[in-house]
């Protein structure tokens, strides 16, 4: 129960500085464009980030104790990528995240990329601790 | 700590004994390293029905993994499988820092994995050098990596 406790705590917090990362970057491209240096939050805006980085961090759960491999552990990705590209379409609509539909093609967007990246790293990750494995065992190793 | 070395005349006087407040996985490895790797656990051959066989004593530094199955242990070696009455955390204690715990049910000697594979759900296989590929579980790919020191 810990464990499930923890991951929704970590990937609450890690979801909502990306999603803030993302704002962030959104409204730095507009001031470099446009010059516009205010930006106004309706009061509910930042609880309503957190809410959702809450629920999107849920779908998680399908990866705890996680045994699958290969097809398996692609269709629960895609499963979990679905789960969370609905939920943060569902906040983005309930709480006028955005007015038009660009706005939305750019909230859709920086899903796609956050997710993208974080399997990215993950990836990367798990590459660099298997050389340095690899290499360390190449010291230790017996004759065959 | 202080070391203290002393001259003997003969092989069969050699003996080191080490004063320890407590046994630290460091005093571990310098009693792995003085007794060469190579304890030895009593085991049973196997015969094909799984059934006990002729009790043997088997050098750890011959072993590949160990593994539960069924509340039942088996060791097995590159090319032959034993049983043991000791449980795999029994033998876990008795097995030189060489070996480490994979999973729930497996324990593998470091010095016979070929490599790791990473796999995207934070798993690693580990190829062993008889071929056979054994799953390190995610949360104990970083016992391996604190082992390694990396």
């Amino acid at each position: 129960m810990m464990v499930k406790l923890k991951l929704i705590f970590n990937q609450t917090l890690m979801i909502s500085s990306a999603i803030l990362f993302g704002l962030g970057i959104q409204e730095l491209i507009e001031y470099l464009a446009t010059g516009d240096a205010y930006f106004t939050w309706q009061w509910y805006i930042p609880l309503s980030i957190i809410f959702c980085a809450f629920v999107c961090s849920v779908p998680s759960l399908i990866f705890i104790d996680d045994y699958s491999s290969g097809k398996v552990y692609v269709l629960k990705v895609i499963i979990h990528f679905i789960c969370i590209f609905a939920a943060v379409s569902l906040f983005a609509f309930l709480f006028d995240w955005f007015d038009t539909l660009t706005g939305y093609l750019v909230i859709a967007v920086m899903i796609v990329v956050i997710y993208g990246f974080t399997w990215a790293a993950t990836y990367w990750l798990a590459k660099s601790d298997e050389n340095k494995i690899n290499n360390a065992l190449d010291d230790l190793r017996d004759e065959e | 700590m202080k070391v203290t070395l002393e001259k003997v005349n003969t092989p069969e006087e050699e003996g080191a004994l080490i004063k320890a407040a407590e046994v630290t996985e460091e005093i571990r490895n310098a009693v792995d390293l003085l007794e060469n790797n190579c304890r030895r656990i009593s085991v049973s051959e196997l015969s094909e029905e799984r059934s006990s066989g002729e009790t043997v004593m088997l050098g750890t530094d011959q072993i590949y993994y160990t593994e539960s199955i069924d509340k039942k242990t088996f060791v097995y070696t590159k090319e032959k499988c034993y049983g043991t009455k000791l449980r795999l955390y029994e033998l876990e204690e008795s097995l030189s820092a060489n070996f480490f715990r994979c999973s729930k049910s497996l324990i593998v000697n470091i010095r016979k994995i070929r490599s790791v594979k990473s796999e995207l759900n934070g798993r690693m296989v580990a190829e062993l050098l008889n071929g056979e590929q054994l799953v390190i579980s995610r949360s104990y790919v970083k016992d391996l990596k604190r082992k390694l020191g990396v």
